[in-house]
This record gives C-alpha cells, sequence and structure tokens, in this order.
C-alpha cells in the first residue's frame, strides 16, 4: 500500500523487559487521587482509560507494558483492555520516542496530496524509518491516521501537539532545522465556518485572507 | 403476536429477539462471522446485512399509506442494517439477500473486504473444509479480488498459550476470541491490538493465554487464525468422520463431536447443547482422547496352566463361564464401572443376579476440589449417577478388603474398572483369587493378574445410555469402528468420505487401528448364555428400553427421547 511492497506487521516483544525501574513505577498520593477523579467523571471506570493512559504518558514520557498494566491496576479495569486501547492509538507511545515526534498523516486525503512524499522525505532526510528514533534521541517519525485536518493536507502533527500544514519538502526542511534549533512551530487555529466572521471571514491564523478559504454560507450552499 | 415479513414470507414472533438469531431459529439463512448467540453483538464483521423497513403511516390519519395497487408502502431505512443487532418489531419488513440485489452484493463486497488481506493459505490451513468464511465466500463471495496490491504481512506462528497457536494474517478480526476471554471465561488474556489493516488479537505482553477453557476461542473462531497446538497440521476436515457424542473424564458428559480418522481419535470438539454444557468444553475434556487409539489390547487372552496365551472370544467366554461356575454366589465379587453405559451395568446386575451374587458395586473417582463451578467436575468418572440409578452402590472398600483376606471371596469379576489402579486391591491381593477382566487398556494394572481378560469398547466404540451429575441421560454412538463391527452397517456412526466411498482396497483405507474388542453388551450375554441365563436383546436400545419400562428412576429415558441432546431425569431422592 504504501509503495514499499508489502506492509509487515511485527509482534511486539511477547515478555519484554521493564523500561521502567521498579521503584520509579509508582504513582504518588495525589496522582492516584486525580486518577479516581478521573475516573468519577465517567459511569463505568473503563471510561477513564484514554484519560488515565494519557495521565500516564505525561507522568512516565511513554507507555511500557508495565505502566498500562499500572494504569490499568490502578483504575481497576483489565489489564489486556487498556493494552488494546494503548496500541489502538499513535499518540499512546509504547516506546520511549525522540524529543520532537513527527507524525506524519498517510490516511486517505493526505495519501492523495503527497503523505507519503512528505513520510518519505523525511525518511530519507533524518535516516530512520517510521517508527524509529534519530540517534542523537531527538526525531521520531510515525506514519499516523487520520489527524483531522484534511483541508490542510498534506500535513503532520508535532509531538501530540501544534499542526503543520500544506506541506511541502522545503516546509519539512525548514521545520526540522528549526526544531534543531529548539523552536517549536507556533499552533495555528483553524477555525469552524460558523466562527469565520470573528475572524475576518479568514478561517486560519496562519495565512492571509484569501478568498479560496472562504466558504459560502451554509444555507445558501445547500440550497 | 407480532409479526415480521421475511422476504415476503410472514412469521409471528414474541418477546424481541435480534432478526439474526430468530432468522437462524427458523432455517433462513443469513452470513455472518462475528456474532455468537451466547456472546454480546458487536456487528463488526458486516456480513449480516439485510434491508428493513417498516410500512408508511400517514402523519394526519395514523392509517398505512397504500400504492396504487392497495399494497401498503415501505419505508426502508436509509442504509441497510446488520440483522445481528437488530431489534425485531410488530410489522418489520425485511429483505434478505434471497429477494433483494442491493443485500447480495453488499455481501459480496463485505467478502471482498474481508478477504483483502486474508492469505491464500486454504491448502494448508487446518480449518479448510470447516471454514465460514471459506464456505461463504464460495456461496456470497464474488469470483475474485480487485485488490491488486501485496497483502498486508502479519505474525504467523504466534503461541498464544500451552495449547492455543495464533496466525495473525488469517484473522478477520471478529473478536469472537477476545468477547470469549472477557464475557464468558472471564479469563481477560486477550485484547485486539493496533488498529485498521493492522490489528490482530493478541496477549497482552506478560500475559499468557493459558486459561482451562483456552481451547474454545479455535472452536468459534470463523476462520483458521486459531488453532489446537495439539491437532494443527494433523489431519484435514474431510478426512475425518464426525460423530456426535459426550467427553469422557469429567461427570458432566459435555457433549462433544469426535473427530475420526483411519479408526484414530484425532481430536474433541464443543457440541452445542443449552442444558448441559452450552457451547463450550474444558481442555482437560478435548485433551484426553490418546487413551482410545494407544495401548489397547490386541484381543482376548487368559491363563493357561500358569501361562498368559492368546485366546478367541468363544475361548475366553467359556473360560469366564467356568470360573463363574465353578464357585459360589456370594464367592464372587461383581465390580461394574461408572465408566461404562448403564445398559452394560444392567447386563452385569443381571448376570450377578443369576449366580446367586449381591449386586455389583462401583469404585468411584472423585477427587474432591479438582472441580470448577462450570464443566470440570470433582467426579472423573462419567456414569457414576447411572450406576446409582440402576441400584448399585459405591464400593466400602475396608468390607470388600477384609472379605477378600479372609478367603470368602474367591472370584473377582471386574467390568471396564481398574481395582489395582483405583487402590482398592493391590496386585498381590488378587494373586490369590480367580479375576476375570473386562478392560480398555494394557495399561490396566489389575490387567497383569487376570486369569481371563476381554478387551472392552470404550465410550468410543460403544452404543449406550450415560447419566450425567445432574441427572441427564444421554447416548453414546460408535465413533470409531472395531473389529467386529463394520461402520457402515452400524447406522449411528458417524462417517468421513473415505469411509462412504473407499475400499478396502484404497490405499487410504486402513484396518489396522480397529480394535480387537467387544461392547459389554456383547460379552455379558455371551457368558450368560453359557450360564443358562438369557441376556440376547436385539440392541442396548432393547436394553434402554426394558430399563425405562422397569425403573422410575429412568423414566423418560428411552433412545427416541434422549436424540442428540439427552433427556433430563427427574430426581432421585436416594442418589449422589
Amino acid at each position: 500500500m504504501s509503495g514499499h511492497g508489502a506492509e509487515i506487521v511485527t509482534l511486539p516483544k511477547i515478555n519484554p523487559a521493564d523500561a521502567i525501574p521498579a521503584d520509579k513505577l509508582v504513582f504518588t498520593a495525589e496522582e492516584k487521587a486525580q486518577l479516581q477523579e478521573y475516573k468519577s467523571r465517567y459511569p463505568e471506570a473503563e471510561g477513564a482509560v484514554m484519560r488515565g493512559l494519557w495521565f500516564a504518558q505525561e507522568k512516565f514520557g511513554f507507555l511500557p507494558p508495565e505502566v498500562i498494566r499500572l494504569v490499568a491496576d490502578e483504575l481497576g479495569i483489565e489489564y489486556a483492555r487498556a493494552y488494546g486501547v494503548a496500541t489502538f492509538y499513535t499518540q499512546y507511545y509504547k516506546q520511549k520516542m525522540g524529543k520532537y515526534v513527527l507524525d506524519v498523516c498517510t490516511c486517505f486525503s493526505c495519501q492523495v496530496c503527497g503523505g507519503y512524499d512528505m513520510l518519505h522525505h523525511l525518511e530519507e532526510k533524518l535516516g530512520i524509518k517510521p517508527g524509529e528514533t534519530t540517534d542523537d534521541g531527538l526525531f521520531s517519525i510515525q506514519g499516523v491516521e487520520c489527524l483531522g485536518a484534511c483541508g490542510s493536507a498534506p500535513m503532520l502533527q508535532v509531538t501530540n501537539g501544534p499542526y503543520v500544514f500544506n506541506l511541502t519538502e522545503d516546509k519539512l526542511d525548514a521545520l526540522v532545522d528549526s526544531l534543531r534549533s529548539g523552536k517549536m512551530p507556533p499552533f495555528t487555529s483553524v477555525t469552524l465556518p460558523q466562527d469565520e466572521e470573528e475572524m475576518g471571514g479568514n478561517r486560519r491564523s496562519d495565512a492571509a485572507a484569501v478568498a479560496t478559504y472562504q466558504t459560502p454560507p451554509v444555507a445558501g450552499a445547500v440550497e | 403476536m407480532p409479526k415480521v415479513t421475511i422476504d415476503n414470507k410472514v412469521y409471528e414472533f414474541e418477546g424481541r429477539p435480534k432478526l439474526l438469531q430468530f432468522c437462524m431459529e427458523h432455517g433462513i439463512e443469513i452470513p455472518y462471522f462475528c456474532y455468537h448467540s451466547a456472546m454480546s453483538v458487536p456487528a463488526n464483521c458486516r456480513q449480516c446485512l439485510v434491508k428493513v423497513g417498516n410500512p408508511q403511516v400517514d402523519r394526519a390519519t395514523r392509517e398505512p399509506v397504500l400504492d396504487d395497487d392497495g399494497n401498503p408502502v415501505i419505508q426502508y431505512f436509509p442504509k441497510l442494517q446488520t440483522s445481528c443487532s437488530m431489534d425485531m418489531t410488530d410489522g418489520l419488513v425485511v429483505h434478505t439477500h434471497r429477494t433483494d440485489e442491493l443485500v447480495a452484493r453488499a455481501q459480496r463486497d463485505n467478502l471482498e473486504f474481508l478477504l483483502a488481506n486474508h492469505p491464500l493459505d486454504c491448502p494448508i490451513c487446518d480449518q479448510a473444509g470447516n471454514c465460514p468464511l471459506q464456505n461463504q465466500a464460495y456461496k456470497y463471495g464474488p469470483e475474485g479480488s480487485r485488490f491488486e496490491f501485496d497483502k498486508v504481512h502479519k505474525p504467523k506462528k504466534i503461541e498464544l498459550g500451552p495449547r492455543v497457536m495464533l496466525d495473525g494474517e488469517r484473522c478477520i478480526n471478529c473478536t469472537r476470541c477476545v468477547r470469549f476471554t472477557s464475557e464468558i471465561s472471564k479469563s481477560n488474556q486477550l485484547t485486539i491490538i493496533e488498529r485498521g489493516v493492522k490489528n490482530y488479537p493478541l496477549t497482552p505482553p506478560g500475559v499468557v493465554f493459558d486459561e482451562p477453557y483456552s481451547m474454545n476461542v479455535i472452536d468459534i473462531c470463523p476462520v483458521g487464525a486459531l488453532t489446537s497446538k495439539d491437532f494443527r497440521f494433523r489431519a484435514r476436515a474431510w478426512e475425518m468422520s464426525k460423530t456426535p457424542s459426550i467427553v469422557t473424564g469429567t461427570s458432566r458428559g459435555s457433549n462433544c463431536y469426535y473427530w475420526v480418522k483411519d479408526n484414530e481419535v484425532m481430536r474433541i470438539t464443543a457440541r452445542t447443547n443449552v442444558e448441559v454444557n452450552g457451547y463450550w468444553l474444558a481442555d482437560v475434556d478435548r485433551l484426553n482422547y490418546r487413551k482410545f487409539n494407544d495401548a489397547r489390547p490386541l484381543g482376548p487372552d487368559m491363563v493357561s496352566e500358569g501361562a498368559r496365551v492368546s485366546t478367541d472370544w468363544d475361548g475366553a467366554y467359556e473360560r469366564a463361564a467356568t470360573l463363574l461356575r465353578g464357585v459360589s454366589g456370594d464367592e464372587v465379587l461383581f465390580i461394574g464401572s461408572a465408566h461404562a453405559s448403564v445398559e452394560d451395568n444392567y447386563l452385569l446386575m443381571k448376570l450377578a443376579d443369576h449366580v446367586g451374587a449381591s449386586a455389583p458395586v462401583y469404585i468411584p473417582h472423585v477427587e474432591a476440589g479438582s472441580g470448577d463451578d462450570w464443566l470440570v467436575t470433582d467426579d472423573k468418572a462419567e456414569n457414576a449417577q447411572g450406576c446409582e440409578r440402576l441400584g448399585m452402590h459405591p464400593v466400602d472398600e475396608t468390607v470388600v478388603r477384609a472379605r477378600l483376606d479372609s478367603g470368602a471371596i474367591k472370584l473377582v469379576y471386574v467390568m471396564d474398572e481398574d481395582p489395582v489402579a483405583s487402590g482398592l486391591f493391590t496386585a498381590d491381593q488378587l494373586k490369590s483369587v480367580d479375576v476375570v477382566l473386562h478392560y480398555y487398556n494394557t495399561t490396566n494394572e489389575t490387567f497383569p493378574v487376570a486369569n481371563v481378560s476381554l478387551p472392552a469398547a470404550t465410550i468410543v466404540e460403544t452404543i449406550g445410555t450415560f447419566v450425567n451429575d445432574q441427572g441427564h441421560a444421554q447416548r453414546v454412538r460408535p465413533v470409531k469402528a472395531i473389529q467386529s463391527m463394520n461402520r457402515s452397517l452400524m447406522m449411528e456412526t458417524g462417517l468421513s468420505r473415505q469411509d462412504r466411498h473407499a475400499t478396502p482396497f484404497d490405499k487410504w483405507s486402513k484396518a489396522e487401528n480397529k480394535v480387537n474388542c467387544q461392547p459389554g453388551w456383547v460379552t455379558i450375554p455371551e457368558i450368560a448364555s453359557r450360564l443358562n441365563l438369557d441376556l440376547n436383546y436385539k440392541s442396548p436400545k432393547a436394553i434402554m428400553a426394558e430399563i425405562e419400562s422397569s425403573n422410575p428412576a429412568f423414566s423418560g429415558a428411552t433412545y427416541d427421547a434422549m436424540g442428540l441432546t439427552g433427556a433430563r431425569l427427574a430426581e432421585v431422592g436416594t442418589t449422589v
């Protein structure tokens, strides 16, 4: 599918060594209370699985199996279920990632607009394959599924944070350089059609208002 | 009563059944993979799509809207619906693939998607020939595939646990196995990992899929993704016969199929019986089949002038009868068996009565604390309840040992049991008396001290009735042939393609695995006839009919009433 021959899915390690030492693998009383508070927001404990995993990723940086088990035990849900959820989302890092994780969208719209070209450009530039991290620990790249910004395809997301839209190879080079110097791309606001008036008819905060971005009023467009 | 119209035919229904379940129960075939009657409905395989609608009602008048011909106008749902998750309501109009081209096309296209990354493993796959995906692809699927790119490759040899192997590529992610572990066995050892084309079921790291019911996921897997480590690559589905019967090693009498190739049992799979075992079978019950194939006797033998010599059946019958003639009735101890059928034990009781001995006893096989609250029972024998209902009682070890030591017993007549292995007597104790033994395996520890030994047909070679610990009487059927019987003449036996079509001269027809043994309902009447007792019934069916009519504890347990799923007998106050 990727144009690189068959896609090969590898088996996760069945019995990996613990990545987090046992003495570090604990939640403090405050963190436990926070997790219980998340749990109380939902009718069932399983509802809090995503918030709990996210909380743990913020604390530990990534989610090795022992952390997933810790979260599951703390929330009183099944480890297998929590592991299934954690592996579903590329936003949960199952291994230690680089300082900047570049999630290049390769789903339908981005794929059509050159998402894989962007991903392969990064692969060549950084000398790593998707899922790998550069030796200096600075960059990881992943090909990910739809991040919900099809209107600005192709795009990527930096470390579960700001989006970078309408990628070109030059734009990627500039992005990597600026990240090397420690500068994150700015957060770009993309509004909904009903909010356009606030921004003077512009949909985006990173581009000047041009007619292309203006959406006709919904009612008129339908009739 | 509410009505539903399926393919222009009107059915009545009660309650609020799911549409797919209702169709299954009424013989309307709809293809599906993920649905299972015992588990929740995820509707994720999308194969059971149907077109559903309700009669249109005029909002103002609340009257049904009629077309020009006076027929009600049906307002169909804008999209096809999954019948597995569809609650039935009054007046529902359903079109399956039989009456709607769109439904047929949806099912065909869905199969094309399911097969997009499914490997072409069928020639080496255990499930082939017995595979819902294969069957439905032939029946409802497209002629070929339009996907011309390389298939996604996933791990193919994953040991999920000690008994179950996973082939990730073959999986269609129906989640039946995951739902089994989370809803039925509650072990929660499996989950679906990853997403999209990469997903497949797996244990989370550090977890082994070793629960005592793990092999049920092999049965419910609609493709060949989950296979038995024990059975893999040993036989193809069409080489085996599949006979409905019950398992051994548990007093629950869980229903199963025995799969036989070349007169050897290859595997045991679950058979649905909602009253006994539901849809499930314990792993121990599936894996204890080797005793039917291995260490089986070559034929009858007896001790003659101090040496063990093989003999023919007539010789063995005559010697057993001679030994019985040589002692008085109170000098014989008859040991029946909780492993043997009701019919065989009944005949043994008649024989004991005829020679004036007290009623046969049986040796209990209860291992306290070894059962669970599900299908594994403390009692490891299959028919203790049947023995009790016949009026047999567990052996009183102290009394019997004392009688043997004092010389009051001169002959021990053992049917389908092993008093030495079960600890009732030592082999030395039995050396001083004569022993007649009906036995299953040459590993029987009483066999070396037996004066006459008659190879007996096991539960997979006989016809008979077994009563489980809940009082459920069930028939067993001959699964594999024995030397004295032609399996295609025994109308009860399941037949494989080769049984039906091969001749003895074909190279795949093997006779050597036929054991030279006889069921109790043949051997005991033979011995009885030499003692002037006529026990010649036409068949085990006739024996059971006599028991049923004469013993109220078996009321209702005729062969016809038991059929394939058994008959629940009334509680008897005196039984265990």
